[in-house]
């Protein structure tokens, strides 16, 4: 039942009542979201939970609440769901981020500003894996996974059945829209690089793959990306359907360098001379 | 997706999850066709010297296989 101001003789129905009894309880239903949300002022004393495989957000605006009010918000998707500042300030002392089965209550201060308590959850362990976002690959020419938030350590970006228009095109990454020469170098897993320059503006992590078929599987993972005083680097698995035979594998481990200290906030992928088909699927995981 | 004759760029928000497809930038369209031109004359590369492997194995008479255990 939402916050309301009740008057002098005023009689309650039954079901004000019961739904009176169950927020006291905590015993209401919540209110299911599947889409990004902004809270409105009948939210406040409710609970919501948030279902979604790709990632959303609950933003937060001023003027709706009270001193005192709280909202207690659920995410049951794989995509995470994150608390938002909107015109409100919003402060925590962990996350605003909640992944899949965590929980949290917004706790208004006053109108314009709210504290995040968020309870433990499944993240918190080490070596867990959180889904940050699913997307299905469009004939485009680049994707970028923008504003990938920094409270991992280590991301992984899985992509499956990824497929280029142009036959042994080879798949190609750059961090942080960076299009820079000689910030990049590509090595071959096995070999040892002694006195290497940066000589490119990207890296590339798979072997050539043939243009029609698709069961290419690509794993990708950026250690440590969120440091911001070393170089930085990806390392990639990757088995691809070979360009002549295609019933044949190519197998490649790469490693990609990137010269530049700060956190990686953005990783874009092309393949090296054409589009993507409109086919397969990235996933982005953050492991903590 | 209508097809343009413009390149065309995929963004994912990863907090909001919000997601755009828009015409790539020229600066972007610029650093694309240079890796274009990079990587087939690579592949160019790649394929003219597995042709003249070919060839070489053939007039020699012998399997890539054989040729290996020749040099190991």
């Amino acid at each position: 039942m939402a916050k309301q101001t009740f008057t002098t003789g005023q009689v309650l129905t039954a079901a004000q009542m019961t739904s009176l009894q169950q927020t006291a309880m905590l015993g209401g239903a919540a209110s299911a979201k599947t889409a990004s949300y902004t809270l409105v002022a009948a939210d406040a004393g409710t609970a919501i939970s948030m279902s979604n495989a790709s990632a959303t957000t609950i933003t937060v605006n001023t003027a709706l609440f009270a001193a005192g009010d709280t909202v207690q918000i659920t995410n049951l998707g794989a995509g995470v769901c994150t608390i938002t500042a909107g015109t409100a300030t919003v402060n925590t002392a962990s996350s605003l981020a909640l992944a899949q089965y965590e929980s949290g209550t917004l706790d208004f201060t006053s109108t314009s500003a709210a504290i995040f308590i968020k309870g433990a959850g499944a993240v918190a362990a080490s070596g867990g894996m959180t889904l940050i976002s699913t997307t299905a690959i469009t004939n485009t020419s680049l994707i970028t996974l923008s504003s990938i938030p920094a409270t991992y350590k280590t991301l992984q970006v899985v992509i499956r059945g990824a497929m280029a228009e142009g036959d042994n095109d080879k798949l190609r990454l750059q961090f942080n829209t960076d299009v820079t020469g000689s910030r990049y170098r590509t090595a071959d897993a096995v070999v040892t690089l002694d006195n290497a320059t940066y000589n490119d503006n990207n890296v590339e992590l798979s072997p050539g793959q043939d243009n029609n078929s698709s069961t290419n599987l690509i794993v990708i993972t950026v250690p440590d990306y969120t440091n911001t005083t070393t170089i930085k680097m990806a390392i990639s698995d990757a088995v691809t359907n070979n360009a002549t035979t295609n019933t044949n594998i190519n197998y490649k481990r790469n490693v990609g360098f990137y010269k530049q200290t700060p956190a990686i906030s953005s990783i874009s992928l092309f393949m090296s001379s054409s589009n993507f088909y409109a086919t397969g699927s990235i996933l982005l995981y953050g492991v903590s | 997706m209508v097809k343009t004759n413009t390149p065309q760029v995929q963004i994912i928000n990863c907090t909001t999850g919000e997601e755009i497809i828009r015409d790539a930038t020229a600066e972007e369209i610029a650093w694309m066709q240079e890796n274009a031109v990079k990587a087939t004359a690579e592949k160019a590369e790649a394929k003219a010297k597995e042709t003249a492997k070919a060839q070489l194995l053939s007039k020699l008479g012998i399997t890539a296989e054989e040729a290996v255990l020749l040099l190991s």
